[in-house]
């Protein structure tokens, strides 16, 4: 990962949150990459990598296809990720990851449970505690690891609803097939979507899968009739971080919309300021 | 510390080339202290952290590098304001840089003050009725897009590279592929706000301070700092997209010339694979224009269909074996860049939905790199053919891969007193074009100075044929008093020297 391939044509700008918010330079993908490409260590711009929400819009804009947020986050790492293994020690084959917010709502936990069918099963341990220390960089033990990753090795589909979490299984666990909860969740309720929903795609999971999911949401756009919050690149705008309710008012800036739909639980409250119905896929 | 790259200057920079253009010598920093604590007294904010001015060391052409003193991210017009008065104070430098997409050095401050103009980037607002958006001026065209379409709305014209800024582009040109019906971008400005190098804000259009309008559109600008700009648009279209293939320059050109004369496309331009295959775009905001071009040019096109096209190449390159390599790149590069024109998630109905993302997507893609040269002749029609054959010689001579870019500009007359002294040639009427020559660097590390012999040959083709260029400031300032000749240049000086007493804006761009 080299933050010396980035050769400043700032597409990255274009899709950045904390950009948006700020309109500082310093604090994007782009500020970071030339701020070290001219020598400065990670002390100097520590504001910068402390800012930056993971929310991956800035990946597939990325023309020299630079794995950003891994560059952000191996900034943020105090030391590298252990190496794991482990014996398995379930026969579960389909489990959802229910993560902080889905997981403390049993009511949207029990029916995403639903709709997703018999063959899933909640798994006890969604890893809060590894979610947390992916986003912020802090140590992960390796024996915690080995123990989070035990039960998931047998599992041939994984549902994880914590998208910072998608992006390292999909690493961790290369031989299991973990989608986000939005991936998982839309062909079932797709015909209850309609023309003058806004349907809010969690970003982190499509921007971290974008050349994939572009094709999947085009034709659930195509079908639905329903706005997304994609932006003229296709990149999905994300709803996150301490600019949360700005974004969600860019995203419904000059648009007539009359009930939004959210994939990710946790992006209800940015959008309340609206007072139009707020509903999470689990709701439809 | 993370470690420092590699240095994109090659090591044989200075070895055996004659230099023949060499970036500014480094405003020494005289008074430097004195300055940034009168801008403190006033609120003014002057960055001087390593870490942020090593954003700012280079532009997009990755070739002349140049540090900061101090930087000063964009807030408002009175912040400006206080910035440029205490600049002519203190006699400090103040360089302007929106999107950073200069390739000569226009954008990086040899000293002094580097002005971030993005941090005023949002759009004021949208008159529908009136066709028209007021915006701040560091937004990206991109930006800018992004709201116009929330209304259903476009701009005219834009570079094709989605991170030029609108108080940048407005300063230089700005050509699309649209641009031979709709004009340069810097013709949809009807008004400006812009900062003079002495801090007065001045509201300015045709109508208003039309003599401080004329000289900072197309002004590189040396007459102010466009802080806000009224722009025209117009109603979205998706389009449709016909591609035709040549493999002769001037059988392409004179088709191009051919459409734009008679008003034939919405859009037009040609983009080479070297001069061996050469594709005429054209495109229709509507099925009427489409039908009317069907119906009364189509048949006049000498270019052919792809599957035409590939069979002829094949013959082609059957009986000359020994350029197989060539052939091969010829294959890779077009399998590579035409599907990026029709991807499935920009396309509906057989049209193009969002063609300034397609398109500038593949430009950064394709054509992007740490290090960009892009010599362009700017010419009337009448001896366009004869600019692009010549540099297209050149170009065979020092690289292997390159491609043009040839779109024709069309002029508004009344706006003449525009375009003195800028990319549009003086001969030029109704319609001037365009020819940019980029080599393709890819991951290779060139020497400076052969790109600079590279840039040197072509302008010398403008001189000869007297032409105009679209990158005259900066590394090839050398070439404007033998374009434009000294008496032009001396009275825009003069002008200069009395708008900026102590020739502190945008210093060693143009003069």
């Amino acid at each position: 990962m080299d933050h010396h391939e980035c050769s400043g044509c700032s597409l990255c700008l274009l899709v950045c949150p904390v950009w948006r918010e700020t309109r500082d330079v310093r604090l994007t993908p782009r500020g970071r990459a030339k701020a070290i490409q001219h020598g400065m260590s990670r002390s100097d711009i520590v504001r910068s990598v402390e800012g930056c929400t993971l929310c991956g819009a800035c990946e597939p804009a990325c023309p020299e296809e630079l794995p950003l947020v891994d560059m952000v986050m191996e900034l943020r790492r105090d030391v590298p990720l252990p190496g794991v293994s482990g014996k398995s020690i379930s026969r579960r084959t389909h489990m959802l990851l229910a993560g902080r917010v889905l997981g403390a709502d049993p009511d949207r936990r029990q029916r995403t449970l639903a709709l997703l069918g018999e063959g899933f099963e909640l798994a006890k341990d969604d890893g809060p505690d590894i979610a947390l220390a992916l986003e912020t960089g802090a140590t992960l033990a390796a024996d915690r690891l080995q123990r989070f990753l035990a039960p998931l090795r047998a599992a041939r589909r994984l549902v994880v609803a914590e998208s910072i979490l998608l992006r390292s299984l999909r690493r961790w666990l290369p031989g299991v097939e973990s989608v986000g909860i939005g991936e998982a969740l839309t062909p079932l309720v797709r015909q209850k979507l309609r023309a003058g929903d806004l349907y809010v795609i969690e970003s982190r999971a499509f921007n971290g899968d974008r050349a994939r999911l572009v094709g999947h949401y085009d034709r659930l756009r195509a079908v639905s009739g329903c706005e997304m919050n994609l932006d003229l690149q296709r990149i999905a705008i994300p709803v996150m971080g301490p600019g949360a309710e700005a974004q969600a008012r860019w995203i419904l800036e000059g648009r007539d919309v009359e009930r939004i739909v959210v994939e990710d639980l946790g992006e209800r409250a940015a959008f309340a300021f609206s007072g139009r119905p707020v509903l999470h896929l689990a709701d439809l | 510390m993370v470690g420092v790259g590699p240095d994109h200057v090659a090591p044989d920079a200075l070895q055996g080339i004659r230099r023949q253009q060499t970036n500014p010598a480094r405003w020494a920093g005289e008074g430097w202290r004195e300055f940034c604590a009168a801008l403190a007294a006033q609120g003014v904010e002057v960055l001087e952290e390593p870490s942020t001015r090593g954003i700012f060391a280079t532009d997009a052409g990755g070739t002349a590098y140049g540090m900061p003193h101090g930087v000063v991210i964009a807030r408002s017009a009175g912040q400006i304001s206080l910035l440029l008065k205490t600049a002519q104070n203190h006699r400090v430098p103040v360089t302007v840089r929106g999107g950073g997409l200069t390739t000569e050095g226009e954008s990086v401050a040899y000293g002094g003050v580097l002005l971030d103009m993005t941090g005023m980037s949002r759009v004021l607002a949208v008159d529908k009725t009136n066709l028209s958006v007021r915006t701040e001026a560091g937004i990206f065209w991109a930006h800018l897009a992004e709201h116009l379409r929330r209304h259903g709305m476009d701009y005219l014209s834009a570079p094709l590279n989605l991170t030029s800024s609108v108080g940048g582009t407005l300063g230089v040109g700005g050509i699309d592929v649209n641009s031979p019906r709709l004009g340069c971008s810097a013709d949809q400005a009807l008004a400006l706000q812009v900062v003079t190098p002495t801090g007065e804000i001045v509201e300015c259009s045709d109508a208003q301070n039309a003599e401080l309008f004329q000289r900072v559109i197309l002004g590189y600008g040396q007459f102010g700092v466009i802080t806000e700009a009224t722009l025209r648009i117009r109603p979205y279209t998706p389009l449709r997209m016909r591609y035709y293939h040549y493999s002769s320059l001037r059988a392409a050109i004179e088709d191009l010339q051919m459409l734009d004369a008679n008003d034939a496309s919405d859009y037009s331009g040609i983009l080479t694979m070297m001069d061996i295959a050469i594709t005429l775009l054209v495109a229709f905001d509507s099925d009427e224009r489409e039908t009317n071009f069907e119906e009364l040019f189509l048949k006049r096109i000498k270019g052919k269909g792809e599957a035409a096209f590939a069979i002829g190449m094949a013959l082609h390159y059957a009986l000359r074996p020994w350029r197989l390599r060539e052939a091969l790149y010829l294959w890779r590069r077009k399998k590579q860049l035409f599907p990026e024109f029709s991807r499935a998630e920009h396309m509906r109905d057989g049209k193009m939905h969002d063609r300034t993302v397609v398109f500038s997507r593949a430009v950064w893609k394709f054509w992007g790199g740490r290090q960009m040269v892009i010599p362009d002749l700017a010419t009337s029609a009448e001896k366009f053919v004869e600019a692009v054959e010549r540099g297209n010689a050149v170009c065979r001579r020092y690289f292997h891969h390159y491609t043009l870019y040839c779109v024709g500009i069309r002029l508004r007359e009344e706006h003449r007193a525009h375009y003195e002294m800028s990319c549009i040639p003086p001969d030029a009427r109704q319609r001037a074009y365009g020819c940019e020559f980029e080599p393709i660097i890819g991951d290779a590390v060139v020497s400076r100075d052969l790109l600079q012999s590279f840039k040197n040959e072509i302008y010398d083709i403008g001189v000869d044929i007297g032409a105009s260029y679209y990158r005259f400031g900066g590394m090839m300032k050398g070439y404007i008093r033998r374009a434009f000749g000294d008496a032009l240049v001396d009275r825009h000086l003069a002008m200069k020297r009395a708008a900026d007493p102590a020739m502190i804006l945008n210093r060693d761009v143009i003069f």
